[in-house]
């Protein structure tokens, strides 16, 4: 009788943990869902062509975003560009060179550190640094260069991850034949690394497009007045597009702020999607590509 | 015609430590010149440790001491000007489970060649039709070496990567278990091509199959818990071992 009982209550509590564990998977899609439907009823009614492109307006009705939207992938591609050697060049060190030591143990120590200082905190720096010491002011270069120090570390991370999933089999293979560890990671290691490291990259290229705080007070909080709007100046000021979602919703004196904060987000939202996705794709693309079908 | 053989690679008084465990206790062998060596022994005796030693890949590895003298052709190995680079292009290796690269087949062959300066892509397709010949494999593969080299059976795997190793043309092939995650038919095609390449080449291979090493090999070293028990001509240590240790293992009372 006992052990029947026994068997009934392990059967119970199993169909009660399924069923638990079910739906907190599940809340994480409604979550989601809910929130992407909420931006996009709101949102949606907002976009126009003269919204997505029209530049923003300090005082009356009608702003756009299109310099918004150009700023944000202008410091996207500035921070890349400064980011991924360095992280690269980190995180292959760290993974294939570095043997356990006082260095290496300062560099691990290092970059956990800077990856969990705040990105506001970054962003005073930044203001100390590039907009105060070295007279600047707001710039596109300061924002990418504070932004740059911000997602070294994850960046560093996500090298260190995508060399650790090739396997060594493919190392002691290359050394056997008399390769030198630097013709290894060149030929061999990296090309097999490839694609979960273009999927970590665009990850976190997602992240840095979505990016406010850290751009605050070093890109500044407006587009600069009079020019093109898609103005490549690096010491310009480049209010990016969550930049202006903030601004226009906490200091904004337009009257139409809350339709431009709505559309503002609509369109961060979609743009960061679009990265998660890409990432997925071009990931599950390369690595067909580099194993063969 | 006088049978004196050249000694190709020489070991003396070898250990090797993987931190503070011993796995290799002063061995000291001579391999022939253009023969069959076969290293046997129970799992964890240091076969594979041992053959390791042999091309210095245990620098690759941390924590790893290895100790005592490897000459090839008289010269030490492990001296402090030699680089291991250098010496691992002299000494070939092949792994217990295949490794090709996740590249096409000619890429494959073409590795070596090419990181060693070959640029020429006629010289290239020479030199991987010449050693995928010599593997036996050229037939199987011929009219799809741009195809990934993953696509390829486990067999057909691991004669592509003896191939590899043949076209950077060193002087000794070591494999480690090279047949153990094959099927029969695909190790008896393995075993035919060593037999072949021990006319051009010095072959030392470690396997855990006794009628392996009987069938292959020339002369058999035995091992057991890091120490080299007995060596000799493969016939004498399968009928006539001389140490009452190898005499049980032959007969099948280890593990």
């Amino acid at each position: 009788m006992a052990t029947a009982n026994l068997a009934a209550r392990r059967r119970t509590v199993n169909n009660v943990m399924t069923g638990v564990l079910w739906a907190a998977a599940l809340s994480i899609i409604v979550l989601l869902a809910f929130f992407v439907g909420y931006i996009l009823y709101l949102g949606a009614p907002v976009i126009s062509w003269h919204f997505l492109t029209a530049p923003p307006s300090e005082l009356a009705a009608g702003g756009g975003i299109g310099p918004e939207i150009f700023n944000s992938f202008y410091i996207l591609i500035l921070t890349l560009i400064f980011t991924t050697p360095i992280a690269t060049a980190g995180g292959i060190y760290l993974q294939e060179y570095a043997r356990p030591g006082i260095f290496t143990s300062a560099v691990q120590f290092c970059a956990e550190s800077l990856a969990t200082i705040p990105s506001i905190v970054m962003g005073l720096f930044g203001l100390l640094v590039f907009v105060t010491l070295l007279h600047w002011h707001f710039t596109a270069l300061g924002g990418a260069l504070t932004l740059t120090i911000l997602n070294l570390p994850a960046l560093m991370r996500v090298t260190q991850e995508a060399l650790q999933t090739v396997p060594s089999t493919f190392r002691e293979g290359s050394m056997a034949l008399g390769a030198t560890k630097w013709q290894t990671i060149r030929r061999v290691v990296l090309p097999s690394a490839i694609a979960p490291l273009t999927t970590g990259i665009v990850l976190i290229a997602g992240r840095i497009f979505g990016e406010t705080a850290a751009l605050i007070f070093t890109a500044g909080v407006s587009v600069s007045a009079g020019r093109s709007a898609y103005d490549f100046g690096l010491f310009h000021q480049a209010e990016t597009l969550s930049v202006h979602l903030w601004y226009v919703h906490s200091e904004g004196l337009v009257p139409d702020a809350a339709q431009v904060g709505n559309g503002s987000a609509l369109v961060l939202l979609v743009m960061v999607l679009i990265f998660n996705i890409g990432a997925r794709l071009l990931g599950y693309a390369l690595h067909k590509r580099l194993t063969g079908k | 015609m006088t049978t004196t053989t050249e000694i190709k690679m020489c070991v003396e008084d070898l250990n090797v430590y993987y931190g503070s465990f011993h796995a290799i206790k002063d061995a000291s062998l001579q391999v022939p010149e253009n023969g069959v060596m076969a290293l046997i022994g129970p799992s964890g005796c240091g076969k594979s440790t041992f053959i390791r030693a042999l091309n210095r890949m245990h620098d690759l590895v941390p924590d790893v001491t290895v100790q005592g003298r490897v000459t090839l052709d008289g010269e030490d190995i492990y001296a402090k000007d030699v680089d291991p680079v250098t010496i691992r292009h002299r000494i070939g290796m092949v792994f217990q489970r295949p490794n090709p690269f996740p590249k096409s087949i000619f890429e494959n062959v073409a590795y070596g060649p090419r990181i060693h300066g070959v640029r020429s892509r006629k010289r290239l397709l020479e030199i991987a039709e010449r050693s995928l010949r010599h593997a036996a494999l050229w037939d199987e593969v011929k009219d799809r070496l741009d195809k990934s080299a993953l696509e390829l059976s486990g067999g057909q795997q691991q004669r592509l990567c003896i191939a590899r190793v043949l076209a950077v043309e060193p002087e000794v092939i070591l494999m480690d278990e090279p047949a153990s995650a094959l099927d029969p038919i695909a190790t008896s095609k393995i075993e035919d091509l060593i037999g072949d390449l021990k006319k051009d080449y010095t072959v030392v291979i470690v396997t855990h199959s006794m009628q392996q090493a009987a069938r292959i090999s020339d002369n058999t070293a035995f091992f057991l818990m890091g120490e080299l028990i007995e060596i000799g001509p493969t016939r004498d240590i399968f009928f006539k071992p001389q140490d009452k240790r190898t005499e049980d293992y032959i007969t099948g009372r280890y593990g």
